[in-house]
């Protein structure tokens, strides 16, 4: 609390008041707090021109980060579905998210998308947007419907945040937040995240750290300038992949045996959840001579809060207090 | 060795190429196996060579049939050539007449007669070729390490197909005479008419899978036969030197 | 064969080879390890009387080098073995379990079975994949009773884009998240996930199936000339060549299983090594063997190394490698005889 700055603690006492009032009167409120706060934005995303002269009032989301993004902007009610969820939503947004129909499981082809008439895709990935997925972005432009890609996921050189930081999860909350003309709503979520984060304890002695995210092979692992390493970094873990310039990098386990790790923090998917990874830790004849196995100091994220988003800060301060329990 | 058809026949793709076929090839002799394209010729060979199971009759090898004869026990005594030999492998020479070694190789590969490939390229006047490549030779020496190959077999029945395709005239004569003073049991399905006047023994004509005709060529090369057979009109001349037939063929007529 | 280099020198020259690239290879890591803890550690897996080395040094030698280095060994030796035979059998230089759809109709089952979850038929799924994708081949291949080089290598093209599709297929529809990595392990071969289990499938159908082989070396001599000339020199040539493809395809099955569909290896080390033992199999087949085996170390080593962190599939290595070997070779006028 002492790091939090003084303004901020103002602006969330101001905007909790405006943030409580779609909840008394749900018809009516987009319009009515969208139409008070709008202004037309245009943004460079990841080299795209990205026009936005109205809130957009039919969103489709891909990937959970998108979804959780306008869920934790309370803009559940200008959302008409959601695919390629990664993992289930959190808690506090379980009831506003049961209401929008999930679109596809993975990413909805260009027709399944053209079916809903949305006028606007946020999406997680670059790679969501290709001819072979929802479509390619200056196609569904030429069709009327605004693209729009999680900044912090732009693999272009200039944009890709190198390194991502909170600072830039903050600018997205407030890009997003502007696009739909609710900026008030972004400063409350962003000092909630400020707060969140001034509240971790960093432990005393130097932890390093693994963060692996899946493969069993080769694991794939996160590197010096992602998320991971925010978040690590945050929770005062030392990334033994930090040196590598990338966001995830593949690697060989010789490298993982070689750092020997104080922990492992283990990505808890659907698909790839965190037990089965400690079942493959310890299956390795290898990797179960490593000390974070034997001792069985495991931190767990889920797959969703270990991407850039609004899971971040709270993903940081889960490691910090996993760590704290381990002792 | 006695070689015996015994109303030898089989079906391709349901037609009778071969067809009840009974004759007696002379042992010692080059006998040629004649007949317009798509008689039979090759198939009788393979046949005769125990390839190719018959539908009906047998080829007898001293009174076994060919192709009820273990295979190796076979290949140590019947040799066949190809009309056409060709290889992708980089072989030499001395390598292509190892092949014809394989029936007698033990299982770790090695040769009982170590000499036998040297003395079947000398034999087939190939020694000089021994460490050429094959890719690098011409037809006629070719034919040659062929035949080479094929004596390695030590075959007591030679069988051969079209030899003496693709050679100049000369390699043609040399070839025919080398194979005629082998003393071996030899079948040769050839084209031309007057090589194998000049050089066979004994003659089997095939017509559309039947036997036209058999014995010496002075015997069956008349002008009958060959208008019978091949549709063609000629004269039967003497060789001024062999006493040999030599055939002379007329014009073909406008409306034939 | 005359001045050829005498066989019990080729292979005595080619174990030395292998033996000694093993032990440099299983020095060359990211982690930096010292040549003497290496020994000792390998030394006290043998229980040599040596000071111990510390647990997780030792681990990364015994259960992570160890048994990739000798994984690679028996899956180049196989492949190569592989590759030399089918080009006997098809007479075809082109032909290689990779070209013809072997690899890719064994990833296929692999991974079909990974999928259903019963990761202990991986091998046997594999077999049968490469079996499959075999018979697909030669049966797209075959016109009437001939085996052309050229429609051959089209049908195995054919076959193996098929195979790799509804291998990627399978995966797609299976999975989420980030496993088309996985895909790429499948597709294009590595060696990362190499364990004692490994060596010993790969190990145990190399010298089982590579001990067939080299007793068959006088039935692929037969097969230069042909199928009729082989069958003149007394050769069961349906039966050699069904038995012969089988046991090949149970080679490739037991590879693909432990390193994915690796490509080249196959192909070159075949035409590589003919021109040291000339064509005749019972020299061809053992150093063809010992070479693949060397070859794939050394490829295998660039790929954990080169890019360190980071890992490579090795069959970007051995493509990398391979492909101008093979320009070499064609243009050295071996090619002549490659219609």
């Amino acid at each position: 609390m002492p790091r939090t700055r003084p303004y901020l603690l103002t602006a969330v006492a101001a905007l909790t008041l405006v943030a409580c009032s779609p909840q008394s009167s749900p018809e009516a409120a987009p319009a009515e707090t969208t139409s008070a706060t709008f202004a037309p934005v245009t943004v460079d995303n990841c080299g795209t021109e990205v026009e936005v002269t109205a809130p957009p009032t039919k969103v489709v989301t891909i990937k959970s980060t998108a979804t959780e993004m306008l869920l934790a902007l309370g803009l559940q009610d200008a959302m008409i579905g959601t695919a390629f969820a990664d993992g289930p939503v959190p808690e506090q947004y379980e009831a506003a998210s049961a209401q929008i129909p999930v679109v596809s499981e993975k990413v909805p082809g260009q027709e399944a998308l053209l079916g809903l008439a949305p006028d606007f895709v946020y999406a997680g990935w670059e790679s969501n947007f290709s001819a072979d997925g929802a479509g390619d972005r200056a196609v569904l432009h030429d069709l009327g419907i605004t693209t729009y890609v999680s900044p912090a996921a732009c693999k272009e050189a200039g944009y890709m945040p190198d390194p991502l930081t909170f600072d830039e999860v903050a600018d997205e909350i407030r890009e997003v937040a502007a696009i739909f003309g609710v900026p008030e709503r972004a400063e409350e979520l962003v000092a909630e995240q400020q707060a969140t984060l001034a509240a971790v304890q960093q432990p005393a002695d130097e932890t390093t750290a693994l963060w692996y995210s899946s493969g069993t092979d080769s694991p794939y692992v996160g590197a010096g300038i992602g998320a991971p390493q925010m978040i690590m970094d945050a929770a005062g873990l030392t990334n033994i992949f930090a040196d590598v310039h990338d966001s995830w990098t593949s690697t060989g386990w010789e490298q993982v045996v070689a750092a020997d790790p104080d922990v492992i923090v283990l990505v808890d998917a659907a698909w790839n959840t965190a037990e089965k990874k400690i079942g493959l830790l310890e299956s390795n004849p290898a990797t179960s001579q490593l000390t974070a196995v034997q001792e069985k100091r495991y931190l767990v994220v889920p797959f969703a809060a270990g991407e850039a988003g609004v899971r971040n800060a709270d993903a940081v301060a889960s490691l910090s207090d996993q760590l704290a329990e381990l002792g | 060795m006695d070689l015996t058809l015994d109303g030898v026949g089989t079906r391709l793709g349901g037609r009778w190429v071969v067809d009840g076929i009974d004759a007696t090839p002379p042992a010692g002799h080059l006998t040629g196996l004649l007949g317009p394209n798509g008689a039979g010729k090759t198939t009788l060979l393979r046949l005769v060579a125990g390839l190719l199971p018959p539908e009906k009759g047998a080829v007898l090898i001293d009174d076994a049939p060919v192709h009820e004869l273990p295979r190796r026990s076979r290949a140590r005594r019947v040799a066949l050539l190809e009309q056409e030999s060709t290889s992708t492998v980089p072989l030499t020479v001395h390598e292509v007449v190892s092949l014809g070694r394989i029936p007698y190789r033990s299982l770790w590969g090695t040769d009982p007669d170590a000499t036998a490939v040297d003395r079947a390229l000398v034999s087939a006047q190939a020694g000089h070729l021994a460490d050429r490549p094959w890719s690098s030779l011409s037809g006629g020496e070719r034919q040659r390490v062929q035949i080479a190959r094929a004596l390695a077999q030590e075959p007591e029945l030679l069988l051969l197909d079209e030899p003496t395709n693709h050679l100049d005239v000369s390699a043609q004569l040399s070839l025919l005479a080398f194979v005629r003073d082998l003393g071996t049991t030899t079948v040769a399905a050839l084209h031309d008419l007057n090589l194998a006047a000049a050089f066979c023994e004994h003659v089997l004509v095939l017509a559309d899978g039947h036997l036209a005709a058999a014995g010496h060529p002075r015997e069956v090369l008349t002008p009958e036969l060959l208008r019978r057979v091949y549709g063609v009109e000629a004269d039967i001349l003497q060789h001024p030197r062999t006493g040999r037939p030599v055939i002379a063929f007329h014009e073909p007529t406008r409306d034939a | 064969m005359r001045a050829r280099t005498p066989l019990p020198l080729l292979v005595l020259a080619g174990l030395a080879a292998l033996v000694v690239t093993v032990l440099v290879a299983v020095t060359i890591g990211p982690a930096d390890l010292g040549v003497a803890e290496v020994a000792r550690s390998i030394a006290g897996h043998l229980r040599l009387p040596v000071d111990g080395v510390p647990r997780l040094h030792d681990a990364i030698v015994w259960d992570l080098r160890l048994p990739r280095v000798l994984t690679a060994a028996a899956v180049g030796a196989g492949l190569a073995l592989a590759g030399a035979v089918m080009q006997s059998l098809t007479r075809n230089p082109l032909a290689d379990p990779y070209l013809l759809g072997l690899s890719s109709g064994a990833s296929l089952g692999a991974v079909a079975v990974l999928v259903v979850g019963v990761s202990l038929l991986l091998p046997v799924a594999a077999f049968a994949g490469a079996l499959l994708a075999l018979v697909a081949t030669l049966a797209l291949a075959r016109s009437g009773s001939t085996l052309s080089p050229g429609r051959t290598v089209l049908a195995g093209l054919a076959v193996s884009q098929m195979a790799a599709a509804a291998t990627s297929f399978v995966i797609f529809w299976s999975s989420t998240g980030d496993s088309y990595r996985e895909i790429l392990n499948w597709l294009l071969g590595s060696l990362a996930g190499a364990t004692w289990t490994s060596v010993a499938i790969a190990g145990v159908a190399v010298v089982v199936v590579g001990t067939v082989l080299v007793l068959s070396a006088t039935r692929l001599d037969a097969f230069a000339f042909g199928d009729t000339s082989a069958a003149a020199l007394g050769i069961d040539v349906d039966r050699t060549r069904w038995t012969l493809m089988t046991v090949v395809a149970l080679l490739t099955g037991a590879m693909v299983a432990v390193s994915g569909a690796i490509g080249f290896v196959g192909l070159i080390l075949p035409h590589a090594v003919s021109s040291l033992t000339g064509p005749a199999h019972r020299r061809l087949l053992p150093v063809a063997a010992l070479s693949g085996g060397v070859f794939l170390i050394w490829a295998d080593t660039l790929a954990r190394t080169v890019f360190d962190p980071r890992e490579l599939p090795v069959g970007i290595v051995t493509a990398l490698i391979g492909v101008p070997v093979f320009a070499f070779l064609l243009r050295r006028g071996k090619g002549s005889a490659w219609t």
